[in-house]
């Protein structure tokens, strides 16, 4: 993110999500707005082998027009939120594939992805081992890499540009939004499918489970009773296009992508710098890209997992980075209602903020019973219960704070008409 | 007793079962319809795992993959195949 090779500002053309709270944007926003959670008991697999029992799984119905296409039925769920998600964000931007390489479209796919076709595979072996080989499908094993949601976005969509997989653990979405941007501003793509998917599963779900990091209940980010983070799954896209182009062909730009930074910690294979300076430096990094100050942010969309380690470095990043607004600027933990999309909540709660932003509101997380509001430890301006009107935030930043001390931030503005 | 099943009808059953064709019967598939491309519709994923589901089924061996593109076109090449190697 070079600022000598910064020509062109970049629109948020259309977004697409599927998430806890539905197939689609207009769940999304719904339920977000209602401070409503979607993490519920665990449907999917027989978790009572678990620590834990709960996650936000994708509900409601499937788009019916994708599930008519025979390819539909081949496709791992990962897979199917991601084309659902670009679908949806590309009707929103008034683009019909196919996106083939033609002289005045080229389009890309950027994508972040944790575990692909990981559940389908934990099928096939589940099957296999027990000796059902009969239902063990060598589809569920081949869709099991990283980049299969990306390809299988640009397979259906005719996507003949580059198509990337970033996959850097809870930043990848955010990176990929990051890697898009690039691209677009530096005139290698016209069109950028940018977002990530990842869907439940159980490696992950024992993993984080075997860290003690997953809470019994669901996530409670920036409470003092907060004991770990709960699972989500889903997918985001975002359509990134040059400002000018969707206003050549009379569109309306949702929001415009301002900057993009990362930074990492170097510190631990899965604790955060407890000082925070790697965060804050990724933040610092895409407001200068963006070419703004902290001072001219109105919102933060943290990554506020809910762990103990992760919401304190996160507010001492915050501190670095807004000094005494920390504990001011308004803020709002996505997770909280969706759960942790893992290679998606970057790009889910990129959505989230353009939503917010467009909105002129920033979406609540619901009141804990009992004890403070937040913990007093970090007292920022957590957003309860109700949404909060800002009908004149004109910039947001949303972060993303993995393991291996992987830092991401994105800042967007709104699209105010010039 | 029942007569065991014919070759084709077998070969059909286990198309339907092996590749999951949701909404499919196998009294739907034609003889002598492509498997692969137009007719089925199928792909080489699902090429892979009708091989090793014959293979399980019959104990026969596809040994190489002109051998396949060959055997593999339609219900009737497939049982032709399987009953001249059973």
């Amino acid at each position: 993110m070079n600022h000598e090779t910064v020509s062109r500002r970049v629109a948020v053309s259309g977004v697409g999500a599927v998430s806890g709270l539905g197939w689609g944007v207009a769940p999304l926003w719904e339920g977000l707005r209602a401070g409503r959670t979607a993490i519920r008991p665990i449907q999917r697999f027989d978790h009572t082998a678990h620590r834990t029992h709960l996650a936000a799984e994708a509900a409601g119905p499937e788009d019916a027009g994708l599930a008519a296409d025979p390819r539909w039925e081949r496709l791992s769920l990962a897979d199917r939120f991601a084309v659902a998600a670009a679908a949806e964000a590309l009707a929103m931007a008034g683009l019909a594939p196919p996106l083939a390489s033609l002289d005045d479209l080229w389009a890309g796919v950027w994508f972040g992805s944790s575990t692909g076709g990981m559940f389908e595979s934990e099928r096939f072996f589940n099957e296999f081992l027990h000796g059902r080989w009969r239902s063990a499908r060598l589809r569920d094993l081949a869709t099991q890499q990283v980049n299969v949601p990306g390809d299988a976005v640009a397979r259906w969509f005719g996507v003949t540009g580059p198509v990337r997989t970033v996959s850097s653990a809870c930043s990848s979405g955010a990176l990929a939004l990051g890697a898009a941007l690039d691209a677009v501003r530096s005139g290698e793509v016209d069109v950028a499918l940018a977002g990530g998917s990842d869907s439940l599963c159980q490696l992950t779900y024992a993993g984080f489970n075997a860290l003690r990091s997953v809470d019994e209940g669901p996530c409670r980010p920036f409470r003092a009773c907060r004991e770990g983070m709960s699972f989500g799954e889903g997918a985001a896209v975002l359509v990134l296009e040059p400002l000018e182009r969707v206003q050549e062909r009379g569109g309306e730009p949702l929001a415009v992508l301002a900057g993009a930074g990362s930074a990492c910690d170097a510190h631990h294979m899965t604790a955060p710098d407890p000082s925070g300076a790697g965060a804050a430096a990724a933040m610092e990094a895409a407001l200068r890209d963006a070419g703004l100050s902290a001072a001219q942010i109105d919102f933060v969309n943290a990554h506020g997992t809910g762990t103990p380690l992760n919401d304190a470095a996160e507010w001492r990043a915050l501190q670095r980075v807004f000094g005494e607004r920390a504990g001011e600027i308004p803020l709002t933990a996505t997770k909280a209602l969706l759960g942790h999309l893992l290679g998606s909540s970057g790009a889910i709660e990129a959505v989230t903020t353009v939503l917010c932003l467009r909105h002129g509101e920033l979406h609540p997380v619901p009141a804990c019973a009992g004890g403070p509001a937040v913990d007093p430890e970090l007292p920022v301006a957590l957003v309860l219960d109700r949404p909060l009107p800002l009908p004149d935030a004109r910039a947001a930043i949303s972060t993303s704070l993995a393991f291996g001390g992987s830092n991401a931030a994105l800042v967007f503005s709104r699209w105010m008409g010039t | 007793m029942s007569e065991a099943p014919a070759v084709p009808s077998r070969i059909k059953r286990l198309i339907v079962e092996s590749l999951h064709l949701e909404g499919m019967k196998p009294e739907m598939i034609e003889d002598e319809a492509p498997l692969f491309g137009e007719g089925l519709g199928l792909d080489s994923v699902d090429a892979l795992e009708l091989v090793v589901a014959l293979e399980k089924e019959f104990g026969i061996k596809i040994k190489s993959q002109e051998l396949g593109r060959e055997v593999f076109s339609s219900v009737s090449t497939l049982s032709e195949f399987i009953e001249t190697r059973t």
